[in-house]
């Protein structure tokens, strides 16, 4: 036991835990605020991982001609795009966004393995910035201020997307219509336009997200970068009850576990087969949205397509 | 009964009947155009991305693979069973209105639970493989019940839960393939092996026929059987009949005696049931390697399952088809390294075929409902 | 079919103090020769009208009379086919309901355009364009409020507010604009008779004092004929009388209404007429021995014994309601929207779980929220939204006709398909139900007709309590007479029938026995023969009862 409880300690007073998890935390952050305006409005994108993906490779294929800042822009547009497929399927023809969100996933995975397959694209790390003093807060600093300067790209989206929705007449319209469609409807909003507004919104948010993690990670591009990390953005979203300072809890958290999987391996301890490590985030993210599902509120129209005069 | 004054539009005008000739026509045209679109789109994307083949080669390439070439559709036939298999279980979590996309994960859990049980009991083969095969039925059953239980008892939806369960289920398996007291095979020779399970005894696979040169197992067989049941249960039964209610309107549902609780869990676990013994299936029945486990042993079959139950429209019939066109594409693409073009075409061309196939019932469901809507909304 | 303008000022005199004297009354909308077709059903026929400042318009019409698809052209839901809108004499087009509000026509929706999770002056933002900028929209709330006397608090959520209060807000919404012209449609259907005076004296100062048009859309003559200074009547798409409101008489606006010679006793709950000598003295149903059900039974077929059911944030939706049912009798229960009448038929459907209290049938006590227990036990239920928890709408007509006992068309857990269309066909010939047959789909069905699929499933199971939710809700004339004449039937058989309904005039018609509901519970009762209408509308409005 006592083994135990040192090998705790040791774990979490690790500079690189916190690192790790914030890399990870921001990868979903920057998809959960786009993916948390969407749902406001009353959407449920399962396809953020193939925004993300094709953000990532867009990424890797620009900086090689357009410099890091290009590569994140044409990363945005790549997640735009994506986020166009699904939103035009979804909320101009009706198509069930579930289904056309998985598709979306293996139909860019497939894609961009393929064309991976024929041009392989140059990698490309991202320096690191330190900001003085910050940086030097034990535990998190280094991981707040210490950090590929990609990551610093989070700090004024969140509080952005904040105003967006609640200090704007848009993001006033956007709630509305995640609560009562018909009511909005009678009001004088193009319910489905703001719905597809909002999810071009996530699309470009989750390219960037790709980007940044390329970026910030090895900067090689691989078709597995992603891993399953647009999930876990969406239960950060209901983890958090559908509110930003939620979601941006639940991205820490589940940060935080994601990172287990890398730290605790290089810090020695060998004990546990990694599979259970990979597993956690997974574990952790049901075992959250049980806890908390039965207590938040949703939108009330969420995951309710609209069509005028339709219940 | 006192005399009712018909007033002239007291009673709406049943909705006109179109000729039933005219709507078909409209309704095959329009499949007809978005499979179109869909192919060129993929087309597009090989004459862009590859400077080694051109469209052409890759369909012609792809059609031989599937079926052409001697053998072939033997081995079509062989990999379409698990789809169907995965694809039924799909449609009957469907028509109850959950969305269970866990299906890779289910199936491999069954695969999992068959490998165990089938590597250890004794018996008479044909004894073992059943045991085995109903091993990972409630293997998969209670993989995707987990699921169930959570979104019945706690609100959590099954669409993220079948999900993530689908991710845990692949290091589990992982996990048990590195251990030998569970999955991993013992050591040959001095070598300790890496990540694969022992074979299946020669007695406890599933039978294999042979027509015109072509080989395949009995899972087919099967699997079109199982069809032929599902679609008996969901449109002829009051048990099927109480499943589409559910399906459609919970609060009716439930007003009219349906526990939603019951036939919700109820319909996960069969359908985890039924990819689950997908799952032992592909163990056993010689198509996927050497009768064992591996690791990624999914391969995506799950996946495909799930696709394919969208494209036939939760139609239990329809499905076989279409399951043996998404084997046709695997098995197709298999060729495809031979022209140098990458097999990831064929999930590309899946991807593409699936959105195509969406439209048609999305445009027609929504010019259906906005006469109708119309029609009832002139009444006010 | 032409305007109705031209015969307003030989003397301006007008009954019920209206507008003494002549004042010059400018047209402000001109609605010339509308057409909108939906498929093959002719909404709106050429329909002409006026709408003159200082005046309020009444537009009279049944159900399905084309009133409401009139004014949705106006405000821009909907896109007329054929014709013209003048305003001020220019002809304009509105596409929208930003549009129109921005020409100046604002409308107060039946069923209420608020988003409940939003407060008041969120409300009241939404439809604006341009920099939201909260101290403005609700300084402005406070504003309209006090000068109509409206007393809103832009900061109070809507789902905190009654039905009477989101009135207002929406009145708020609309005049907030500044628009010319109000239109309101149906507005008491959901106000108490104190309620709806208030209303009405605001609409006088709206359009007296500020010189605006008020166009108010109704089926009730009373109301038509109280308040408006001119109506329009429409039946069939068209219009088929135009003129003053002074000097006509019910009549003769009913007889334009239905087309033919009205028996005023048989139609007044559809035109909302309300004659308390007529009441009492309408025959009671009975049968061939000239006893009347109720007057035989003596234990109550349906107990509900001191029920309670919290909601989801809290609100006592049910707080002690008791109440009994005999055979053979109905027992009307009257109120305003939202005092519990939705969730009181949710927990006769199995939809709700009580927090304590007994629902019993026959003596019999029955679980509540337990699927279908309430239908086994006998109790029938004709829900307030059929589309909600009635029928499955895309299932056949057949399917929907046996979704609560499939077994009746089964044998040994397989349904035949014969058995059922059969059966299915024997039912709707029986009430006779206008579809292309048992396997039309339900969506494809009228109202009405949905309706009576929905009353012959639930007849057929010859339950022991029949329970009808607003069961007249948005039909015509017709159809309404055939569900009264339905209930009334389903009594005489002695089944105990439980009338929950926000129209007090249907309740006044059909009811044996009249309770009031109110916060959650019964606070009132009065059988039929000493009903006094000023106190129910009293007990409704929630006088003289402490809140809980």
């Amino acid at each position: 036991m006592g083994n135990f409880l040192s090998a705790l300690a040791d774990i979490f007073s690790n500079e690189s835990l916190y690192r790790n998890a914030m890399i990870v935390a921001v990868v979903l952050l920057f998809a959960a605020s786009g993916e948390l305006v969407a749902e406001k409005a009353g959407t449920i994108n399962i396809s953020l991982e193939a925004m993300m993906l094709a953000g990532a490779y867009a990424a890797a294929v620009g900086q090689g001609r357009f410099g890091v800042w290009g590569g994140l822009l044409m990363a945005a547009a790549a997640g735009l795009v994506v986020s166009a497929v699904q939103a035009n399927m979804s909320h101009r023809l009706a198509a069930d966004q579930f289904v056309v969100g998985l598709v979306l996933n293996v139909l860019v995975l497939g894609i961009v393995g393929f064309l991976v397959g024929s041009n392989e694209p140059a990698s490309h790390v991202v320096d690191r910035l330190k900001v003085p003093v910050l940086s030097d807060i034990p535990l998190v600093g280094p991981a707040l201020f210490d950090q590929p300067w990609v990551l610093y790209l989070i700090y004024p989206v969140v509080p952005a997307i904040w105003f967006l929705l609640y200090r704007t007449r848009w993001g006033l319209e956007v709630r509305a219509i995640g609560e009562d469609p018909n009511a909005s409807d009678v009001s004088g909003l193009s319910v489905n336009k703001l719905r597809r507004q909002t999810i071009y919104l996530t699309g470009m948010l989750c390219g960037v997200a790709g980007g940044y993690f390329l970026y910030a990670r090895s900067g090689r591009f691989e078709d597995s970068l992603i891993g399953g990390r647009g999930y876990i953005a969406i239960a950060a979203v209901i983890f958090g009850g559908w509110t930003l300072k939620g979601s941006v809890a639940g991205c820490l958290i589940f940060g935080l576990v994601g990172s287990f999987v890398l730290t605790i391996p290089s810090l020695g301890y060998q004990a546990i087969d990694p599979a259970f490590l990979a597993m956690a985030p997974s574990v952790v993210t049901i075992a959250a949205m049980t806890i908390f599902a039965k207590r938040v509120r949703q939108p009330a129209a969420l995951a309710r397509p609209f069509i005028r005069g339709l219940k | 009964m006192s005399n009712l004054v018909e007033t002239p539009h007291s009673d709406a005008e049943p909705l006109g009947e179109r000729s039933k000739m005219a709507s078909v026509s409209e309704v095959v045209t329009l499949y007809a155009i978005c499979l179109f679109v869909a192919l060129a789109l993929a087309a597009v994307l090989v004459e862009f991305a590859s400077d080694k083949g051109s469209w052409t080669t890759v369909y012609t390439v792809i059609l031989d693979g599937a079926v052409r070439k001697p053998g072939r559709w033997g081995l079509t036939l062989g990999i379409a069973a698990p789809i169907l298999l995965v694809g039924l279980g799909t449609i009957v979590s469907g028509r109850a209105g959950l969305v269970n996309i866990g299906q890779e994960g289910q199936l491999v859990i069954g695969a999992g639970v068959a490998t165990y049980v089938g590597t250890r009991i004794g018996g008479p083969g044909p004894l073992a493989l059943v045991v085995m095969l109903a091993c990972g039925v409630v293997g998969g059953a209670l993989w995707a019940g987990i699921a169930g239980a959570l979104r019945f008892w706690r609100s959590v939806p099954e669409v993220l839960t079948t999900l993530l369960m689908g991710a845990i289920a692949a290091n589990l398996v992982g996990w048990g393939l590195r251990n030998r007291f569970l999955l991993l095979a013992p050591p040959e020779g001095r070598a300790n092996r890496n990540q694969v399970s022992e074979s299946l005894a020669t007695d406890r696979r599933i039978p294999r026929v042979e027509i015109f040169g072509n080989e395949f197992p009995l899972s087919i067989v099967l699997g079109i059987a199982l069809a032929i049941i599902v679609w008996l249960v969901l449109g002829r039964t009051v048990v099927g009949f109480r499943l589409r209610m559910l399906g459609r309107n919970v609060r009716t549902a439930h007003r009219s005696g349906v526990n939603e609780k019951r036939y919700g869990i109820g319909a996960m676990l069969v359908s985890g049931g039924f990819a689950g013994l997908a799952g032992g299936v592909m163990l056993a029945g010689g198509d996927f390697g050497d009768y064992q486990l591996v690791a990624n042993f999914g391969a995506g079959i799950g996946f495909a399952g799930l696709l394919a139950a969208l494209v036939a429209r939760q139609r239990a019939l329809l499905l076989v088809f279409i399951a043996f066109l998404f084997a046709g594409l695997r098995t197709g693409s298999g060729f495809l390294r031979a022209t140098g073009v990458s097999a990831r075409i064929a999930d590309v061309v899946q991807g593409t075929l699936v959105l195509a196939m969406l439209l048609p019932p999305a445009i027609l469901y929504m010019r259906a409902r906005r006469r109708v809507i119309a029609a009832t909304s002139a009444r006010t | 079919m032409t305007s109705a303008s031209d015969d307003r000022f030989v003397n301006g005199q007008f009954v019920n103090g209206m507008m003494g004297g002549e004042r010059s009354s400018p047209p402000i909308v001109e609605l010339i020769d509308i057409t909108k077709r939906f498929g093959q059903i002719v909404a709106c026929d050429r329909v002409s009208l006026t709408l003159h400042s200082g005046r309020i318009h009444g537009i009279l019409g049944e159900n399905g009379a084309g009133k409401s698809t009139l004014m949705k052209a106006l405000i821009g839901l909907v896109l007329p086919d054929a014709g013209q809108i003048r305003l001020h004499g220019k002809a304009v087009q509105i596409t929208d309901p930003i549009d129109a509000s921005t020409h100046g026509i604002a409308m107060v929706h039946q069923h209420f355009s608020l988003v409940e999770a939003l407060t008041v002056w969120e409300n009241v933002a939404l439809g604006d364009v341009g920099r939201l900028d909260h101290r403005h929209v609700r300084e402005r709330v406070g504003e309209i409020s006090e000068h109509y006397g409206l007393h809103i608090n832009p900061d109070d959520r809507i789902a905190d507010l009654s039905a009477g209060m989101r009135q207002r807000v929406e009145i708020i919404k609309c005049l907030r604009r500044d628009p010319q012209v109000l239109v309101f449609d149906e507005p008491t259907s959901v106000l108490s008779p104190s309620e709806s005076e208030f209303l009405f004296a605001a609409l006088r100062r709206v359009v007296q004092e500020d010189g605006k048009a008020v166009a108010l859309v109704s089926h009730k003559l009373p109301e038509i004929l109280s308040v408006t200074d001119e109506v329009t009547v429409m039946r069939d798409g068209r219009v088929v009388r135009a003129g003053k409101t002074a000097g006509t008489v019910a009549s003769e606006l009913a007889r334009a209404m239905v087309g033919r010679d009205v028996v005023l006793r048989r139609e007044h709950a559809a035109f909302g007429l309300v004659d308390p000598n007529d009441i009492a003295e309408a025959p009671k149903p009975t049968d061939a021995h000239g006893t009347t059900a109720a007057s035989e039974a003596a234990a109550p077929v349906l107990r509900l014994v001191d029920l309670h059911l919290r909601g989801r944030e809290g609100r006592a939706l049910l707080a002690g309601l008791s109440l009994d049912v005999a055979g053979g009798e109905i027992v009307g229960v009257a109120g305003v929207e939202d005092n519990g009448q939705r969730t009181l038929g949710d927990v006769l459907s199995s939809l709700a779980e009580l927090d304590s209290g007994r629902v019993e049938v026959n003596g019999v006590e029955v679980a509540t929220g337990r699927a279908g227990a309430m239908g086994a036990a006998g109790i029938g239920v004709i829900p307030e939204d059929r589309h909600d928890s009635g029928c499955v709408l895309d299932f056949t007509v057949a399917e929907n006709l046996f979704i609560a006992d499939p077994d009746r068309v089964s044998r040994r857990g397989f349904m035949s398909v014969a058995s059922m269309r059969q059966k299915a066909a024997e039912l709707i010939r029986q009430f006779s139900i206008h579809c292309t047959g048992p396997d039309a789909p339900m969506w494809s069905l009228s109202g009405g007709n949905q309706q009576r699929v929905v009353m012959a499933r639930e007849l057929s199971h010859s339950p022991k309590v029949l329970v009808a939710a607003q069961p007249t809700h948005g039909l015509d004339v017709g159809a309404i007479e055939y569900m009264s004449d339905q209930l009334r039937i389903a009594a005489a058989a002695g089944v105990g029938v439980l009338l929950i309904s926000t129209e007090l005039e249907e309740i006044l018609d059909l009811s044996d026995r009249i309770v009031v509901i109110f916060d959650g519970r019964i606070v009132g009762e009065m059988a039929k023969a000493d009903v006094d209408v000023a106190r129910l509308g009293l007990l409704m409005g929630g006088a003289g009862v402490a809140r809980v």
